[in-house]
C-alpha cells in the first residue's frame, strides 16, 4: 500500500511516545509535590516554618530580609519563607493564602470605617472584625510603638496589626540653591505661597513640578489642599461623616476651595505635565528644571540619588491655608502593617516575630534600611528624616487614610475631591469638577 | 449533520475528542460558569466569612445611575479603541507578513524583532513608550520641537487614546504577523503559480488567491484583535492611570470598580460584584465576537 | 494515489523548493526579471518596519544598562557609562537560576498539552465527524474571552487537593488555550478530505493518521498555536501567585516582583529582568523558526 511507504509506525510511536511523555512529566511533577505545612509547636522556643507575606517595595524588602536573617539567627530552628508580591496583586495573593490557611504574618490594612459607610468596609476590616487575624492589643511589645501612630491604626479599639513606619505625603521637595539665589524663604501660608511661586515665574523658573500620567502624584497637591481646609484629624472626620449624610456637599465653600487651591497649584506646575510619568521627575528636579515638586518621603533615596549633591534639596508641608498654624505638620500614613493570621500553624513563631521586629534594636536597623520615618519614639531616623521633624511631631494621618469611597458612587466622587477632572488633567474648571463630583455623588443615594 | 467519517472506527475520535475537552472543560470552563454563579453572591474569598445569595443585586449596582455616565463614556471609548486597533493592525499585520514570507536574508530574524513586543511585559511596554512620548525630552517632543509645538501626549485628553490605540497595536501585530505567517505556508504554491501564468497582477493575485486562502487566518486574527481590544485594560492602566477620562475603557472600568485598582481611595467590592461585572463584560464581547464570527463565516463560505 | 506519497515525504523547507520554483518558472513568467529591483523596495520597506521595532526596543537596552542613579537623573537619555553587570544583579536578585527550569518544565508542558486539546478538538469539528460542528465553533470563539476565572480556578484546585501543586499548575495552564481550536480549525481545512479517505482505505487508523498525516501538514499552524500559549504560559505571573505560593515551584516571572514597589519600580533592574526573562522565549521562537515552514507544498491530490 502506497501510504505504507511513509514512516508511519515510526511516526505513530513517535507520536504517542511524546504524548505519554508530556503526560508522565505532568504526573511526575505532581507526584513530587508536596504542600508545605508549617509545624506547629506551642512550646516556648520558636521553630518550624514561618511564612511572610509582604507587599513588595525594594528597600522594605531589603529591610525585611535583614530582620528575617537575624531572626533565624536567634532562633535556629525557625526557617522563615519571605514572599514578596507587587501592590496590584496583593490583594488576591492575601486572600488565596488566608483561605488556604499558608500563611503566618502578613501586611494587612485594617481600617475601621465609621458606622454610616457600613457597607463599605474593605477586605482587610472584615478580617479583622471575623478574627481572621490575632488581637495583639494586650502583647507586651505593642508598647514600644508611639502612642499617637497606634490610635489611628486601631480597629474597633483593638490592635490587630504592628505598624512598620510612616511616610509623609504632602511635602514639597525644594532647591535650596534656587531658593537662595532668588533670595526666597520657605512659605509657611498659602499667599506666601502664591508669592514665591509668582516670583520663580517671572525669574523664568518653573515652580513645581508634577508627574502627572501616573494620575495620584497629581492628588498629593489635594491631599495638602484638605489639610488646609481640615486641619486636625476630628475636622476631616467630621467632613467624611457630613458628606456621607449629605449635610455638606462637594459643592460648598470649603470642599469647593480645596479644588480651587488645587487648580492653582496646577497652574504653577510644568507645561504638559499631566503626561509626565512620575519617574520621570526626580531627574527633572535634579536638573534644575523645577524648584520644587510635591513628592513623598518614600521617594527620598532616588531624589537624592539624581541630585547627587549637586544641591541641598529641603522639604516642607505644602502650606494651602492663610493660617499658618495649619499647614505646621505633613500629613503621612502609616506604611505597612504586618498582622499575624488566626490561622496559623506556627503560633509561637508569629508572635516571637512580630515582637523581635518590635524590639528597638531591630526596629532601628528595619528603618534604616527601609527609609520609613519611624513609628517607635527615640529611633535615629537618617539626617534627611531628622531635618523636618519639625513639622513631624505629631503624626497626622492624611486624608486618603481616612476618607472611606462609596461604591455606589460615580467616578467623579471617587476621592472624593475631583483633582483627576481639572485641566489639564481633565477637561473641567474647579467649579465644573465640583459640580460633577456632586452629582455623582448624591447618585449613590 | 455530520459528514461522512472514513475510519474504520469511531471509537478513537470520540476518546481523543473528549480526553481534549475534559482537560479543557474542568479547568477552563467549570471555572468560568463558576464565575457566572458567583455573581450572584456576596462572596469575598476570605475565610469565616458568610456567603449570601443576593441574586441580581450585583448586576444592578453596575447599571446605576451613578455609574451610567462613567460606564457610557467607557463603552465609546472601547468601541473606537476596537474598531481602530483591530483594522489597523489587520492591514498592518497582512503587509508585514506577505513582506516577511519573501525570501530575503535574514527574515528569521526580522520575524523575531516583530514578535519581540509579544514576549516582553505590560510594565516595561509602558516604561518604553512614556520615556519615548514624555512630553518634557522624550524623543517624540523633540521632534515636536523641531516644529516649533509641544504636546502633552498621554496627558493631552484628545491625544491620549490615540497614543494607547498606537501603542496596543505596536505590542501585540507581532501575534497577529505569525498567524498570517503560518496561514501563508497554507497557500500552495501553484494556485499562486497558475494565476500568475494566466497573467493576473501581483495585485490580482493578492487580492483574489491570497486573501481569500487567508480566511481561517483573518477570522482568527479579527476575532483575536476585537477580544484583545474589548478586554485588555493593562496597557491604558499602565499608560494613563486608571482615573484618565479620555482613555477610561470599559475593561480598565471593569478592573477598576471590581478590583479596587485605583491607588489613594480604598475601594471596596466583594469579588461576587466584580465577577457580575467580569459577566456583563463577558456578554458584551461575546456578543460582538459571535455576530462577527457568523459574518465572517459568510464571507469565507463565500470564497 | 502516488502524488501523497512524493509530496507528503518531500520534507524541505520552502529554500529547497524555491530554485525548483524559479528553474521551472523562469521560462515561463515573463515578469521575473523584474524581481531583483521589486526585492530592494522590500528591504527598504522592511527597514522602516524594523525602524519602528528597533528604536522603542532600544530604549529599553539603554533603560537596562543605566545605574538606578543615572535613571533617576536622566531617564530618556543615551546611557553614559554603561553598567552590563545590571544583567547578572537581576539574574541574582530576581532568583532566576532557581526558577527558570520551573518555567521550561511549565512552558513545555502545558503549551505541548494545549496544543495537543488544540488538535484534538478542532479535527472533529472542522471536518464536521461530530455532531453539532457550528456549535463547537462556537465554543471556541468564547474560549477567547472566557471571564477573568482566578477565584473559582484556585477553589477548584483546593478541592481537587491539586492547590500549590505544580501538576494543578500545569493543568489550569493547558487550559489556557486561547485561539489555538479556533486556528486550528481553519487550516485544518487546508488538508483535503480526500486524504482521510485515502489513508483510511490504506487502513490507516484515526490516531495513527492524526499523528503521522495531519501534523507534519499542519505544522506550521501547530507550530503557531504552540508558540502562543507558551508565551501566555511563560509570562504569566498571577495564576502563578495565587495557585503556586511555594517558592521552590515558582516560575520565572515570580522574580519580577522583586523590582516592583509600591510607588515606583526599580526599573533599570527591571528591564534587564524583563530582558532576561523574555530571551530564552525569542531564542524558542528562533528555534522554532524551522517547524513554521511547510513541509508540504500543496498538490496533495493532483490526480
Amino acid at each position: 500500500m502506497a501510504t505504507k511507504k511513509l514512516r508511519p509506525r515510526a511516526t505513530v510511536r513517535r507520536g504517542t511516545a511524546v504524548l505519554a511523555a508530556v503526560s508522565a512529566l505532568a504526573i511526575l511533577a505532581g507526584c513530587s509535590a508536596t504542600s508545605d505545612s508549617g509545624s506547629s509547636s506551642d512550646s516556648g522556643t520558636p521553630s518550624g516554618t514561618l511564612q511572610v507575606l509582604v507587599s513588595s517595595a525594594d528597600a522594605s524588602d531589603a529591610a525585611f530580609r535583614a530582620i528575617n536573617k537575624s531572626f533565624e539567627a536567634k532562633y535556629p530552628k525557625v526557617k522563615v519563607v519571605f514572599s514578596t508580591i507587587s501592590n496590584d496583586k496583593y490583594p488576591a495573593a492575601e486572600s488565596s493564602r488566608l483561605t488556604a490557611g499558608n500563611v503566618d504574618v502578613l501586611v494587612a490594612k485594617p481600617v475601621q470605617v465609621p458606622s454610616y459607610a457600613k457597607d463599605s468596609e474593605a477586605d482587610d476590616a472584615r478580617l479583622a472584625e471575623s478574627g481572621s487575624f490575632i488581637d495583639l492589643t494586650k502583647q507586651s511589645f505593642m508598647k514600644n510603638y508611639t502612642p499617637s501612630v497606634l490610635s489611628s491604626i486601631a480597629f474597633k479599639g483593638k490592635q490587630y496589626t504592628i505598624p512598620t513606619g510612616i511616610s509623609y505625603e504632602t511635602g514639597v521637595y525644594y532647591n535650596k540653591d534656587i531658593f537662595k539665589k532668588y533670595g526666597i524663604d520657605v512659605p509657611t501660608t498659602w499667599s506666601e505661597f502664591e508669592k514665591v511661586a509668582d516670583t520663580l515665574k517671572s525669574d523664568g523658573v518653573t515652580p513645581l513640578g508634577i508627574g502627572g500620567k501616573d494620575s495620584w502624584p497629581a492628588g498629593l497637591p489635594m491631599l495638602a489642599a484638605v489639610q488646609g481646609q481640615y486641619p486636625t484629624t476630628a475636622d476631616k472626620e467630621g467632613v467624611a461623616k457630613n458628606l456621607w449624610n449629605q449635610k455638606t456637599k462637594l459643592t460648598d465653600a470649603k470642599p469647593q476651595a480645596i479644588l480651587d487651591t488645587t487648580e492653582k497649584v496646577f497652574g504653577y506646575a510644568q507645561q504638559n505635565f499631566a503626561g509626565v510619568p512620575y519617574s520621570a521627575t526626580p531627574g527633572a528636579f535634579a536638573a534644575g528644571q523645577y524648584a520644587m515638586t510635591p513628592d513623598g518621603t518614600w521617594n527620598y533615596p532616588t531624589i537624592a540619588s539624581a541630585v547627587a549633591s549637586k544641591f541641598d534639596i529641603g522639604y516642607f508641608p505644602l502650606p494651602t491655608s492663610d493660617t499658618a498654624a495649619n499647614n505646621q505638620y505633613l500629613t503621612g500614613k502609616v506604611e505597612l502593617r504586618l498582622a499575624a493570621a488566626s490561622s496559623t500553624k506556627n503560633k509561637t513563631a508569629a508572635l516571637a516575630y512580630l515582637k523581635f521586629f518590635s524590639d528597638p534594636t531591630n526596629y532601628k536597623t528595619f528603618v534604616k534600611l527601609s527609609g520609613f520615618a519611624p513609628a517607635e519614639p527615640n529611633i535615629p531616623s537618617g539626617d534627611f528624616l531628622d531635618s523636618i521633624s519639625q513639622y513631624t511631631k505629631k503624626f497626622v494621618p492624611a486624608w486618603d487614610q481616612i476618607w472611606v469611597a462609596n461604591t455606589k458612587a460615580g467616578n467623579a466622587a471617587l476621592f472624593p475631591f475631583n483633582y483627576v477632572s481639572l485641566t489639564p488633567m481633565g477637561t473641567d474648571s474647579a467649579k465644573a469638577a465640583a459640580q460633577q463630583a456632586q452629582q455623582d455623588w448624591a447618585a449613590a443615594f | 449533520m455530520t459528514n461522512f467519517y472514513p475510519f474504520p472506527r469511531r471509537g478513537p475520535m470520540r476518546t481523543i475528542f473528549i480526553v481534549g475537552l475534559a482537560v479543557l472543560g474542568v479547568f477552563g470552563l467549570v471555572p468560568a460558569v463558576g464565575v457566572l454563579v458567583i455573581s450572584f453572591t456576596d462572596i469575598r474569598g476570605l475565610p469565616n466569612l458568610p456567603i449570601h445569595w443576593i441574586g441580581i443585586d450585583n448586576y444592578l449596582a453596575f447599571f446605576s445611575r451613578a455609574h451610567v455616565g462613567d460606564n457610557l463614556n467607557a463603552i465609546k471609548n472601547t468601541l473606537v479603541f476596537a474598531i481602530v486597533s483591530t483594522v489597523v493592525q489587520i492591514l498592518a499585520a497582512l503587509g508585514i507578513a506577505l513582506l516577511f514570507n519573501q525570501k530575503l536574508r535574514g527574515r528569521n530574524v526580522y520575524r523575531a524583532i516583530v514578535f519581540m513586543p509579544t514576549v516582553l511585559g505590560v510594565t516595561v511596554i509602558g516604561l518604553i513608550w512614556s520615556l519615548i512620548f514624555n512630553p518634557a525630552g522624550g524623543p517624540a517632543s523633540s521632534v515636536l520641537k523641531w516644529f516649533g509645538t509641544n504636546s502633552a501626549f498621554f496627558g493631552d485628553p484628545k491625544l491620549a487614546l490615540a497614543l494607547v490605540i498606537f501603542v496596543q497595536i505596536w505590542s501585540i501585530l507581532g501575534v497577529s504577523v505569525v498567524i498570517f505567517l503560518a496561514g501563508l505556508q497554507a497557500i500552495p504554491e501553484d494556485v499562486q503559480e497558475a494565476a500568475s501564468i494566466d497573467g493576473a497582477t501581483a495585485w490580482q493575485r493578492l487580492r483574489l488567491v491570497t486573501i481569500p486562502m487567508l480566511a481561517p487566518s483573518i477570522t482568527a486574527n479579527v476575532l483575536l484583535g476585537i477580544v484583545n481590544a474589548l478586554q485588555s485594560y493593562q496597557l491604558a492602566y499602565v499608560l494613563t492611570g486608571p482615573n484618565n477620562h479620555a482613555t477610561q475603557l470599559l475593561s480598565l472600568e471593569i478592573y477598576v470598580q471590581g478590583f479596587g485598582g485605583t491607588p489613594g481611595a480604598v475601594v471596596s467590592q466583594s469579588q461576587g460584584y466584580a465577577s457580575a461585572i467580569s459577566i456583563v463584560q463577558f456578554v458584551i464581547v461575546g456578543v460582538i465576537s459571535v455576530a462577527s464570527l457568523l459574518y465572517l463565516r459568510k464571507r469565507e463560505a463565500r470564497l | 494515489m502516488s502524488n501523497i506519497v512524493t509530496t507528503a515525504t518531500a520534507a524541505n523547507g520552502p529554500d529547497a523548493q524555491a530554485p525548483a520554483a524559479s528553474g521551472a518558472g523562469a521560462s515561463r513568467t515573463p515578469g521575473r526579471r523584474r524581481r531583483r529591483p521589486k526585492h530592494i523596495w522590500s528591504y527598504i520597506l522592511v527597514a522602516i518596519v524594523l525602524f519602528f521595532y528597533l528604536f522603542p526596543l532600544a530604549f529599553l537596552v539603554n533603560t537596562a544598562l543605566k545605574s538606578s542613579a543615572e535613571f533617576a537623573a536622566d531617564p530618556v537619555g543615551l546611557v553614559t557609562s554603561p553598567h552590563f553587570e545590571n544583567f547578572v544583579i537581576a539574574w541574582q536578585k530576581g532568583n532566576f537560576g532557581a526558577y527558570i527550569l520551573n518555567s521550561i518544565l511549565y512552558t513545555a508542558v502545558a503549551a505541548g498539552i494545549g496544543t495537543f486539546i488544540g488538535l484534538a478538538l478542532a479535527f472533529p469539528v472542522s471536518r464536521g465527524y461530530i455532531k453539532g460542528s457550528a456549535w463547537w465553533t462556537v465554543l471556541f470563539v468564547v474560549v477567547l474571552f472566557l471571564p477573568n476565572a482566578l477565584i473559582t480556578q484556585f477553589q477548584l484546585l483546593l478541592r481537587l487537593q491539586l492547590y500549590d501543586t505544580q501538576l494543578g499548575y500545569i493543568l489550569i495552564m493547558s487550559a489556557g488555550v486561547g485561539v489555538g481550536p479556533l486556528l486550528m480549525n481553519g487550516f485544518i481545512k487546508s488538508i483535503p478530505t480526500e486524504l482521510d479517505e485515502a489513508a483510511a482505505l490504506d487502513g490507516v487508523g484515526y490516531w495513527r493518521y492524526l499523528v503521522s498525516f495531519v501534523v507534519p501538514l499542519t505544522r506550521p499552524a501547530l507550530a503557531t498555536v504552540f508558540i502562543l500559549q507558551a508565551i501566555w504560559v511563560w509570562n504569566e505571573i498571577i495564576l502563578a501567585t495565587i495557585l503556586l505560593p511555594d517558592q521552590t515551584k515558582s516560575p520565572l516571572t515570580l522574580g519580577l516582583f522583586n523590582f516592583q514597589g509600591t510607588y515606583s519600580n526599580q526599573w533599570t533592574l527591571l528591564a534587564a529582568a524583563t530582558m532576561l526573562v523574555a530571551a530564552p522565549l525569542i531564542v524558542a521562537y528562533l528555534f522554532l523558526q524551522r517547524y513554521l515552514v511547510n513541509g508540504v507544498v500543496g498538490g496533495a491530490v493532483k490526480g
